[in-house]
């Protein structure tokens, strides 16, 4: 006999069903949605370089077929990847750009080990490197590879310069950067920006930490604060006021373009800003100067960087590593027009020079301080590899920058506000489990 | 008596249906479906998820795996944790400050315009407007508005002598998020008031009227009563909506300058998303439903028995 009605169990548990029918496959996708191509997460949009990279790859091994895809290299960015890695995308080598993110991917299992493969290369033996390391290296095992080099350097707007009368500096110190910016100011162009991060030219890699403490009692990290805010109060840096209230931090280039300061602390890929007139309209040369020593020390703010990293879930590890291995030794040619210098420094001074200056280098670069403070150091580059507490500690120095450098907090106080709040971090780090 | 009967009439209807749903009552289910599909994807699991992540350390990065139950431990973090105190300091001023003006405003705007003005429904029209606004646009324009230099507010107010530093001020910048979330609320408030001044019982006022009451009198014996409900909907919504305030607040001064813009919502998210300490962030989520639950209860029993029909 036929059934005419359903008990509300039997019609809720068919809902139900029905929903984990549908919830289920959505969210596990593991294998089911891998795809024969070789799958590469990274943050630079396609067209500054990859894209490039990738079609030069897939001309050497036509066995391969690679899709790029951007993820935005912000927090929700970044959680959108690793929200991806751990639901199990289909991704096969990703790339990482903040140490206390590779940091929580290497230690959570979402970096292969490459340390074989790096070891048995030739070419990739400098990865082994401790004393700048340009791996990441997690309980002896290489996880990390880093494809770009991002020295600092002082940039001047040569007709500014010219105009007030001042050296181009091939080796300064910090005070000695004080007084330029100083002769630099005038009623319409602020001398500076901000200034180079005093404590890390002192100390180097790892300076925020200091055994299981933090380093904050190191009298360099006052001495920066300090300087900053006596700079912004004679008016020789920009305002803070300003920085915060225009979002300057993320649009500093407009300024400098629009010659609202002179001089510029800043990496390679702030150079794509300024060889194409057209799209970032300024009418003057641009010359470089190293950044400026503090106590003898002269360590570079800049690093080794943009990490790249195989999934391993990957099933496609060989091709992964295939591309891996194009990208570092052959392939990053194409990076240098996003201003990505190659970690591994295999490209010749005539490619650096068209690649990351535009088709006319001679007319927005002064190419004698290029050659000289690019191409011809050798910057000591501070790769941390402690990164415990590192975004709670780098939260905490800005908050505490910002209030100091606005000037409503002695420098002094603000830097014990730091060294608490990283103490207090690093402990509650190093107690999780 | 008629009551009785009624119930028990429809006991007896559900007794000879039985307990079951004829098989035309589940394509009823089918149609609804979709939607419980999306409230289980969207709101059920994440809530659910929430409340059991709140007892956990765990980084996201680590996967399920790497979830580690730690009991009460986080709420006992939560009450040593100045940070949270503070967040909680800050919203609790946010909300005191930002609902009741904005309420105000919007019931004295609702009063202005539910009079036979020329140009009333664009007026009201105009109001609205801020509501409907993308917060990003909002969010910029009211940047450019208060640059500290060369906004056009700081150079209306140094007639006045006064220079507010605004988002580029710990002092400021709060009071600049309440203007902005007052701009942006009065115009929602005052097209509410207005559909329940149009319910208001004419009779009455007339009855005042015949009296000789004074504007005043009417306004605090008969409008205010009347609105009492519409006023406590309000409350509460905007109670909830601005404990929850994040938008403007990560769009323009990301917590800062310092933390005098981090309140409970932004120190949640700078917790899960920027520490990745996600048992922890859920843990301050709970304990913020938990406060603002108690909130809503204490304005919603405050009104009971006070409103013109109870």
């Amino acid at each position: 006999m036929r059934r005419k009605s359903f008990s509300r169990r039997e019609v809720l548990a068919g809902v139900g069903a029905g929903l984990a029918a549908a919830v289920v496959p959505a969210c596990s996708g593991a294998d089911s949605g891998r795809s024969g191509a070789l799958q590469v997460w990274g943050g630079v949009p396609a067209a500054s370089g990859p894209a490039d990279v990738v079609k030069a790859f897939q001309a050497k091994f036509p066995q391969y077929k690679v899709n790029y895809t951007r993820f935005v290299n912000d927090d929700r960015g970044n959680l959108k990847l690793d929200t991806a890695l751990q639901g199990g995308v289909d991704i096969d080598v990703y790339f990482t750009y903040s140490q206390a993110a590779m940091a929580l991917r290497a230690g959570s299992g979402l970096a292969a080990d490459l340390t074989d493969r790096v070891r048995a290369d030739p070419d990739l033996q400098v990865f082994l490197d401790t004393e700048q390391p340009r791996s990441y290296i997690d309980n002896g095992k290489v996880k990390a590879l880093a494809t770009a080099r991002e020295p600092f350097f002082v940039l001047f707007n040569e007709k500014l310069r010219q105009q007030a009368g001042v050296e181009l500096p091939q080796s300064w110190t910090i005070e000695e950067f004080r007084a330029t910016a100083r002769k630099l100011t005038t009623d319409k162009t602020v001398g500076t920006y901000t200034l180079p991060d005093v404590a890390r030219i002192a100390l180097g890699p790892n300076y925020w930490y200091d055994g299981n403490r933090s380093n904050f009692g190191d009298p360099h990290f006052e001495q920066g604060f300090r300087l900053g805010r006596e700079m912004i109060a004679e008016g020789t840096a920009f305002p803070w006021t300003e920085v915060l209230s225009r979002h300057l931090d993320a649009y500093q280039q407009n300024s400098f373009l629009g010659a609202e300061f002179h001089l510029w602390s800043t990496a390679p890929f702030n150079l794509r800003y300024l060889y194409d007139a057209k799209k970032y309209p300024h009418d003057f040369k641009v010359a470089f100067a190293p950044p400026p020593t503090v106590d003898g020390q002269n360590w570079n703010g800049g690093s080794y960087s943009n990490f790249i990293m195989v999934n391993p879930k990957s099933p496609k590890f060989e091709a992964a590593w295939a591309f891996v291995k194009f990208w570092l030794t052959e392939g990053a040619t194409p990076m240098l027009k996003g201003g990505k210098m190659p970690a591994l420094g295999n490209v010749t001074d005539e490619q650096i020079v068209s690649g990351m200056l535009g088709k006319e280098p001679d007319k927005y670069f002064d190419l004698d301080s290029f050659r000289r403070v690019v191409l011809a150091s050798d910057p000591k580059l501070a790769t941390d590899t402690r990164l415990t507490g590192f975004p709670e500690i780098s939260l905490a120095m800005k908050q505490q920058r910002d209030l100091c450098w606005l000037g409503e907090k002695d420098p002094g106080v603000a830097i014990r506000e730091v060294r608490r709040l990283a103490d207090a971090a690093i402990a509650r780090n190093e107690r999780r489990p | 008596m008629a009551t009785a009967t009624v119930v028990a009439a429809g006991t007896e209807a559900r007794t000879a249906k039985g307990p079951g749903i004829r098989p035309s009552g589940w394509i009823g289910f089918l149609f609804i479906a979709p939607n419980l599909l999306g409230v289980a994807a969207f709101t059920l699991i994440p809530l659910i998820s929430v409340v059991v992540l709140a007892f956990t350390d765990w980084n996201l990065v680590s996967g399920l795996g790497g979830i580690t139950f730690n009991g009460i431990d986080n709420f006992v973090a939560i009450a040593r944790d100045p940070g949270f105190w503070h967040a909680v300091g800050l919203t609790l001023v946010y909300v005191a400050v930002s609902v009741p003006l904005t309420v105000v405003l919007g019931l004295a705007l609702a009063i202005a315009l539910n009079r036979p003005l020329p140009g009333r429904a664009v007026l009201r029209a105009i109001f609205f407007l801020p509501y409907i606004v993308n917060v990003v646009a909002i969010g910029m324009t009211w940047l450019m508005l208060m640059n500290p230099k060369a906004g056009l507010v700081n150079q209306v107010l140094d007639a006045f002598g006064v220079q507010p530093g605004w988002f580029a001020s710990s002092h400021w910048a709060l009071p600049a998020l309440i203007v902005m979330a007052v701009w942006g609320g009065v115009g929602y408030c005052s097209l509410i008031y207005l559909s329940a001044l149009q319910d208001a019982p004419r009779q009455l006022y007339e009855a005042a009227d015949i009296d000789g009451a004074s504007a005043w009198a009417k306004f605090r014996v008969i409008t205010w009563p009347a609105l009492l409900p519409t006023t406590v909907f309000l409350l509460v919504t905007m109670i909830i909506g601005a404990s929850q305030g994040f938008g403007l607040i990560a769009l323009i001064t990301a917590g800062g300058p310092g933390d005098a813009t981090t309140t409970i919502s932004y120190y949640m998210y700078q917790t899960g998303f920027q520490f990745y300490r996600f048992g922890y962030a859920s843990a301050i989520g709970l304990v913020t439903f938990v406060g603002v639950l108690v909130l809503t209860l204490v304005t919603w029993r405050a009104q009971r028995g006070r409103a013109l029909n109870d």
